[in-house]
C-alpha cells in the first residue's frame, strides 16, 4: 500500500503566442493535491530577446519559470514532467529524482513493476499499473540504474492508489478554466 | 672562580687546571634559535576591474562608476584595451539585468475542487469477475480510495468516472469498481466494488 510520503510533483510549462507559463502540482499518493502553483503568462522583453536570441525559450523555461516555481514549492519524492526540454534542467535544479512520463501503445508487460528497455537510450517501459498499458519513461542523461529502479518502484507503489498520468489532465482543465475567467 | 680548595691549590702549586667533560644533559639540551626574518605576503590594494561597454563616445575629461563606485580612468579597459579618448559626460556602466521576477500564485483550493477523472480500464483487465447470464460489465475503474471519496459521478459522454476526494482523509486503501448492467426492462446499472 502506498504511503502519504510518496508525493509526486507534476511540472508543466505551457505556452501560446510567444508566452509561457509554469505550473506545478504536488499530489499525495492518492492523487489528492497538497500544493499547486502557477505563474503568470510571461513574454520576453525586447532586451531579453536581444540578449538571448533564439535561446530565450530555454532561458525562460529554465532560469525564470523553473527556478521560480521550485523556490515556491516543497520538493516531492519524484518530479514528473511531460516536456523533454525541461527534464534535465528540472533534475539539476530540484536535485530530486525526475522522469518524463507518457502513454505508450505497447501491450501490458508481464507484471507490475516490470522495466523494459527500448531502442532509445534513457527511455524505458515501466509497467506501473497492472491493469493498463506500460508507461513510457524517459530519464535525464546520466541517471543511474539504481535511481531508475527506485523510480519504477515508487511509480508502481503509487499506481496502486492513483492514476499516474491523470493529474496532467486535471492541470489542463484548471488552467483552461482560469484562462476563460471561470473559477 | 674556583670550584674547590683542591682545584685552587692544584692551580697555584702545579699550574694544572682540572678539565671537566660537559654534562651530557647539557649537551643534549636544545637551544631554540629564533630568526628575526619575517616572510612578507604582498597583496594588491587595487583590484582589477574589467569594464565592457558597447561604445565609448569621444571627448575629454571622464569619470566612470560601477554601482556607484568610482573607478580610476586608468583601470578602465574596453575589450581588454585602455581607451585613449573618452566622453565629455560621465559614463555609467550598467550590469546585465538580474533574473526577472515573476509572480507564482497558489491555486490549491481551486484544484482541490476538481475531481480526479478515471478512465475505463475494462479493455486492460485480464481477470474479469464472474457475472450472471443477464449481467454485462460496462466499465471498470481503478484505483479508488473509496473510504476517502466524497462523491462519484459518471461522465456518460466521455465514459469516465469523476471522483471527488476528501483532502483531509487519512485513508489510503484502494479498491476497484465495476459498472454492471442487468439486462431486462426497468433494470438499472449497478456499481459493484471489489
Amino acid at each position: 500500500m502506498a504511503s502519504q510520503n510518496n508525493s509526486l510533483g507534476y511540472m508543466v510549462i505551457e505556452g501560446e503566442g510567444g508566452q509561457l507559463r509554469g505550473i506545478a502540482l504536488i499530489t499525495d499518493a492518492r492523487g489528492i493535491p497538497v500544493d499547486f502553483r502557477y505563474t503568470d503568462l510571461i513574454r520576453p522583453k525586447k532586451l531579453e530577446r536581444i540578449l538571448y536570441g533564439d535561446s530565450w525559450n530555454t532561458y525562460f523555461k529554465e532560469e525564470i519559470i523553473l527556478e521560480s516555481i521550485l523556490e515556491a514549492v516543497e520538493a516531492p519524492s519524484l518530479w514528473i514532467c511531460n516536456d523533454s526540454e525541461i527534464l534535465s534542467p528540472l533534475r539539476t535544479l530540484s536535485k530530486v529524482k525526475t522522469v518524463l512520463l507518457d502513454e505508450s501503445p505497447h501491450v501490458p508487460l508481464d507484471a507490475a513493476g516490470t522495466i523494459e528497455n527500448t531502442a532509445d537510450p534513457g527511455v524505458f517501459l515501466i509497467q506501473a499499473d497492472r491493469n493498463g498499458a506500460p508507461l513510457m519513461a524517459e530519464f535525464p542523461e546520466g541517471t543511474r540504474t539504481d535511481e531508475i529502479q527506485q523510480t519504477a518502484s515508487l511509480l508502481t507503489k503509487n499506481a496502486e492508489t492513483m492514476s499516474l498520468l491523470e493529474p496532467f489532465g486535471r492541470i489542463q482543465r484548471l488552467m483552461s478554466a482560469l484562462a476563460s475567467g471561470a473559477e | 672562580m674556583f670550584t674547590s680548595a683542591r682545584e685552587f691549590l692544584a692551580r697555584k702549586l702545579t699550574g694544572h687546571v682540572q678539565v671537566h667533560t660537559l654534562d651530557e644533559a647539557f649537551i643534549t639540551e636544545l637551544v631554540p634559535v629564533h630568526t628575526v626574518r619575517r616572510s612578507v605576503e604582498t597583496h594588491t590594494v587595487r583590484p582589477e576591474f574589467t569594464v565592457s561597454v558597447r561604445t565609448i563616445e569621444l571627448g575629454a575629461k571622464r569619470k566612470c562608476r560601477v554601482n556607484g563606485f568610482k573607478l580610476k580612468d586608468k583601470t578602465v579597459r574596453t575589450n581588454g584595451f585602455r581607451p585613449k579618448r573618452y566622453t565629455k559626460h560621465d559614463v555609467k556602466v550598467h550590469g546585465l539585468p538580474k533574473r526577472r521576477k515573476i509572480n507564482v500564485w497558489s491555486g490549491l483550493k481551486k484544484i482541490q475542487s476538481l475531481p480526479v477523472e478515471l478512465e475505463n480500464k475494462l479493455k486492460f483487465l485480464k481477470d474479469k469477475p464472474a457475472v450472471s447470464k443477464n449481467e454485462v460489465i460496462l466499465a471498470y475503474y481503478s484505483p479508488i480510495v473509496d473510504s476517502a471519496v466524497i462523491k462519484l459521478a459518471l461522465d456518460k459522454r466521455r465514459g469516465t468516472l469523476l471522483v471527488w476526494y476528501n483532502p483531509g482523509s487519512r485513508q489510503y486503501k484502494a479498491r476497484s469498481v465495476f459498472l454492471i448492467r442487468r439486462l431486462g426492462l426497468g433494470e438499472k446499472p449497478e456499481w459493484r466494488w471489489v
